[in-house]
């Protein structure tokens, strides 16, 4: 994969990144799915579970990590292929929180196809699913990028 | 984790050691959130499916709710869907064993 610099809003993505870091303390302790492990016996089950979500705790930092301070001084991040495939596992991973926690009201149809009337949502739901988008594009400009 | 037998037949083990063994699927399982383009990647990644076989199996999950993307042993297939767990995709990995 081709290393990317991705030039990003200030005033439109640094409100996103506060619902990402409330998420993911969130997702610190909870996995974005309810996984079950394969066999019932519970040191396996145990096992299971706290490995994937120690993996999803260090995709995340990868996610957060790249809005450092030169993120907030020029708008920059940097994708190449030592954190890509984190990052965007990580974006799966809050936005799965997001519909749980945050747009279950607005409909699996409707995140699916994206046809939202974005006036009608209350501004924190509005919010939430700006970021949603937002996750999306990143994975999008990633999978692109690692297709080439 | 399960050991597998090289010296008993499938039919002379216990029910048990024939589950074991296998054959098992590795199912993905639809949902609302993942990207297409991201499972198709994922099925890539993780399998070394070729574009036209991981967009198959993509479209499967999507239109059907299921796809069955990988049959075998079943230490594997628990590896298997280890990892497409570590990617976010909703997978669980069945016996073709009725026992």
């Amino acid at each position: 994969m081709t290393p990317f610099k991705l030039m990003l809003s200030l005033p439109v993505v640094a409100p996103l990144l506060d619902v990402i870091k409330g998420l993911a303390d969130d997702l610190r302790r909870t996995p974005a799915l309810p996984h079950a492990a394969p066999a019932a016996e519970a040191e396996f089950s145990e096992m299971w579970a706290g490995e994937l979500l120690a993996a999803q705790n260090r995709d995340v930092d990868v996610l957060l990590a790249l809005f450092d301070e030169e993120f907030f001084a020029e708008g920059a991040v940097y994708l190449n292929t030592g954190n890509a495939e984190a990052v965007a596992r990580a974006c799966s991973a809050v936005r799965l929180c997001l519909r749980e926690r945050c747009l279950s009201g607005v409909g699996d149809e409707a995140l699916e196809s994206g046809d939202i009337e974005q006036d009608r949502l209350d501004e924190p739901v509005r919010k939430a699913f700006h970021c949603y988008l937002f996750l999306a594009t990143i994975q999008e400009l990633i999978i692109e990028q690692m297709d080439e | 984790m399960a050991h597998s037998k090289t010296h008993a037949l499938p039919e002379q083990g216990t029910a048990t050691e024939r589950q074991l063994q296998g054959p098992w699927r590795v199912v993905v399982l639809n949902d609302p959130v993942n990207l297409m383009s991201y499972v198709v990647l994922v099925f890539k990644k993780v399998f070394g499916f070729d574009e036209a076989t991981a967009r198959r199996h993509m479209l499967e999950v999507h239109e059907r709710g299921r796809s069955v993307v990988w049959c075998g042993l079943r230490e594997k297939a628990e590896a298997y869907a280890f990892t497409l767990q570590q990617w976010h995709l909703t997978t669980v990995i069945e016996s073709d064993d009725p026992v």
